[in-house]
């Protein structure tokens, strides 16, 4: 188990592999991240912003090494969050109760698991594919479910930490941690690849909060 | 080899009967959980909904605590309390009203707080998929984590959130569903919780062999399934390799079938592509409704019943075939010989899930 390419994105910047890529400067970062990107992909606009952090972290992780050599179905998809869908829920609810109707849009997207499927169309995986709700980034989760998988003769895990979340204040909370694991060879013991996963996400918190003044 | 792994039913809250024996009494019997709810919907509308009426104050606690207090009566607190046991939970919305907060909080602390178990709770929320998930992941659990017992719990209770969508979406029948049928015309919700022990030795006679599980993605479309029936087809075939089996050894095959025009007839051609089309399928939704998070578990516990009993059940609301594939369903529940059994999941995000059970 080893993992062999990360990515980070939140609304003061992106970067890959522990190198910042660019900063934001403007509310709409996820419009300017897709720019930055260079990204010609029309369906991006109409996903929620699970899935738009998602992608654009994926395309990250791609643009030094693409996925494309591996089997359409070699890759397995690991996901996570907190808060699950509660964004998009929020905006769902007001929907129907401010706004008159219920809308289909915003309902298709209240489900946390939405933004695995949306990596599968854009790329054409039909790997396996898991979402799990944890209290708070749990890296044991992650060691754990990928030795699961090198054990069952599983090679490549894209795994992914997502989330956005709105307070009471109605300010939102967004964070998305993607990386990209190997499962064979290495066989680095859960804790000790645990361990090394908090201390690759505590760096990245840590290098975006130094990035944050615009 | 890797070790074996079975499952037993813990129990199963539906609104056709508080534990497994009453359950089964209902399906034996025809009775459904689909009635006319006046006023349910949004704009007052009527639907036809699997719900509970007594379940008081909050209504995913209520049902989550009775599942958990009716489990206790045919498990040893020793075992739930365990450092070896975990818990599984399968959910799509969780704790509904306890939006804008942590929906899954409250089942995470109930869990804890009536078994006494240590661990932390696992959840899974992947659309209509988590169950089988659930239970493919209490397997790994097991065999790789050095546990020795795992729990898994599908629950999921009707909301105003989740009916105002899938009426948004003209997702939702205006008679109780009818799975693969003609005249299907959409998915009745439902409401449930259902338990299922995950060991490594048979704990019970009705205990049956877990060989295999997996999932796929149809890398199509967010809320409409493929047209070919891609991802069910790979991920039925995946496992039945995994399993190490022939085709020819699946004695039944509880499929999703929800209703809709567009999911039954994308399992029809699944099945088709898999050459299973000829083997007794039904599905549970004309009893149950789409119970969404519970679905998967809830279907197993009753697919661990046809094992039991030697007994298919009819696929409720099914008269005349209404997919361009033909698959075989079952119309009247009857005696057969039942070993190997075929569970399939689809759901919303493109996600295919299928495990396979054996006597």
């Amino acid at each position: 188990m080893k993992i062999t390419a990360s990515s980070y994105i939140t609304p003061t910047g992106a970067f890959l592999n522990g190198q910042l890529k660019f900063t934001f400067q403007s509310e709409n970062w996820l419009k300017e991240s897709y720019q930055q990107l260079e990204l010609d992909y029309p369906k991006f606009h109409k996903m929620d912003h699970l899935s738009k952090m998602t992608v654009l972290a994926t395309e990250l992780i791609q643009s030094e090494g693409s996925l494309s050599e591996l089997k359409d179905d070699e890759l397995e998809l690991l996901f996570a969050n907190t808060n699950a869908s509660q964004h998009t829920d929020m905006k769902f609810i007001e929907s129907y109760t401010q706004q008159g109707n219920p809308s289909p849009s915003l309902f298709v997207y209240t489900l946390p698991n939405i933004l695995t499927g949306e990596l599968a169309i854009r790329n054409k995986w039909y790997g396996e594919n898991t979402f799990f709700i944890a209290p708070q980034f749990d890296s044991n989760l992650f060691a754990e479910r990928l030795y699961h998988a090198s054990q069952k003769g599983g090679t490549w895990c894209l795994c992914g930490w997502v989330d956005s979340k709105v307070d009471e204040k109605n300010q939102v909370t967004e964070e998305c941690f993607l990386f990209l694991v190997a499962l064979n060879g290495n066989t680095a013991d859960r804790s000790s690849f645990a361990s090394a996963l908090n201390e690759l996400l505590t760096n990245y918190r840590k290098g975006n909060s130094g990035n944050s003044n615009r | 080899m890797e070790s074996n792994v079975f499952l037993s039913y813990g129990t199963l809250v539906t609104p056709i009967g508080i534990g497994i024996d009453a359950n089964f009494k209902s399906l034996k019997n025809g009775i459904s959980g689909i009635q006319q709810k006046e006023h349910a919907g949004f704009k007052q509308e009527n639907w036809f909904l699997s719900t509970m009426e007594n379940l008081q104050g909050n209504r995913f606690n209520t049902l989550l605590e009775t599942a958990l207090n009716d489990l206790k009566k045919s498990y040893p607190e020793a075992l739930l309390s365990d450092q070896k046991t975990c818990f599984i939970l399968s959910s799509t919305k969780g704790n509904i009203d306890h939006l804008a907060g942590d929906v899954f909080a409250s089942a995470r602390t109930l869990i804890g707080n009536i078994t006494n178990n240590p661990n932390d709770v696992i959840v899974i929320s992947n659309a209509c998929i988590s169950g089988v998930i659930a239970i493919n992941t209490a397997a790994d659990y097991l065999r790789y984590s050095g546990f020795d017992t795992v729990i898994v719990i599908g629950i999921d209770v009707v909301s105003d959130f989740v009916l105002f969508g899938f009426q948004s979406l003209f997702a939702l029948s205006d008679e109780p569903a009818r799975p693969f049928d003609k005249n299907r015309k959409g998915i009745s919700l439902g409401e449930a919780c259902g338990i299922i022990v995950v060991s490594k030795e048979k704990t019970t006679a009705s205990s049956v062999e877990y060989l295999s599980g997996a999932s796929s993605n149809d890398a199509n479309h967010i809320s409409g399934p493929s047209r070919t029936g891609e991802g069910l087809f790979r991920v039925v075939n995946k496992t039945i390799e995994r399993a190490a089996i022939p085709h020819s050894e699946i004695d039944f095959i509880s499929a999703h079938g929800t209703g809709t025009l567009y999911n039954d007839e994308m399992e029809s051609i699944a099945f088709m592509r898999c050459e299973l089309q000829n083997v007794p399928t039904n599905s549970l939704k004309g009893f149950f409704g789409h119970t969404l998070g519970a679905a998967g578990v809830i279907e197993v516990i009753v697919c661990m019943l046809s094992i039991e009993h030697q007994l298919l059940f009819e696929s409720k609301g099914f008269e005349e075939t209404g997919t361009t594939q033909e698959i075989n369903l079952v119309k009247q529940t009857h005696p057969a010989s039942v070993k190997t059994v075929l569970k399939t999941a689809s759901g919303f995000g493109g996600g295919n899930a299928a495990l396979l059970i054996r006597k």
